[in-house]
């Protein structure tokens, strides 16, 4: 039973590290003008692999979302849902876009796709409609951001500051 | 073990996506020889290679410190518009939900 706990408060903190990691390299990424083409399509190549592990540590949710889908199930979740599948295809097209018209990460690799005059626009659009669909995603899970927020970063800051000032009171 | 299909599962679904969208994209597109219509008025046309990025701003080379830092912010007030436009009507509902008080007969 503790050993249950203690793998979901591990969990959650490696859930919400990967989280917050994501978001901060979209963000730099989402702005190549300012962040150089390189660490745009590194950064966002490396995000490909924490998105994985995202989905890894969300699996149970997945799966057990995808078995009630069809039967009865709360608005929200079922919102949730279609919207995280949005993300993923959006995702995926972003990503795909991103791989082909790329002028740092495949010239490196030594890999030259043939260019096409759709995978710019559809780029520029995926990576808009993703900054959309981060922010519906961040709404909808905000709560559960407030809560692990305060559980693992805000509660630890003040209880080591009032630890701190406990120690300083002379006996 | 169980994490590996995991992952097999995940990057086959990415894989199969990817695919499909090449082909499409691909199918419907022109090919890499096509010229590209250049806006700014110094060239009718252009190659490939002459492509403007972003708005016709080089994405190589990047605008320091400060321009990332406004990339950064600006893209953070999208979403947090974006979350606020959610989560405060949700939030003010959720509450007038509880305010109103529960007739019990």
């Amino acid at each position: 039973m503790t050993e249950t706990i203690t793998k979901t408060k591990n969990q959650t903190k490696t859930k919400l590290v990967i989280d917050v990691a994501i978001f901060i390299a979209f963000l730099i990424a989402m702005d190549p003008r300012s962040s150089g083409i390189a660490v745009h399509e590194w950064l966002a190549t490396a995000a490909l692999g924490a998105i994985v592990v995202h989905l890894l540590l969300s699996w149970d949710w997945i799966i057990q979302t995808s078995r009630r889908i069809i039967g009865k199930m709360n608005n929200q979740a079922r919102i949730n849902y279609v919207l995280n599948w949005a993300m993923f295809f959006d995702v995926t097209i972003l990503m795909l876009s991103g791989f082909v018209i790329s002028k740092a990460v495949m010239p490196a690799l030594g890999i030259a796709l043939p260019q096409n005059f759709a995978w710019r626009p559809l780029h520029d659009l995926s990576a808009n409609l993703f900054l959309v669909l981060l922010g519906l995603h961040t709404a909808l899970h905000w709560s559960w951001v407030v809560d692990t927020c305060k559980r693992y970063i805000f509660q630890p800051i003040v209880r080591l500051f009032t630890a701190k000032s406990r120690k300083d009171i002379p006996a | 073990m169980k994490t590996f299909g995991r992952v097999l599962v995940i990057v086959i679904a990415f894989a199969i996506l990817m695919g499909v969208t090449y082909s499409v994209v691909s199918a419907s597109g022109s090919s890499n020889t096509a010229p590209v219509f250049q806006r700014d008025g110094r060239d009718g046309f252009a190659p490939n290679d002459g492509q403007r990025e972003f708005g016709g701003r080089e994405r190589e080379g990047g605008a320091g410190g400060f321009g990332m830092l406004f990339g950064l912010l600006k893209n953070t007030i999208i979403v947090a518009v974006i979350t606020a436009l959610i989560v405060l009507p949700k939030n003010f509902f959720q509450q007038k939900r509880r305010a109103v008080p529960v007739k019990i007969n």
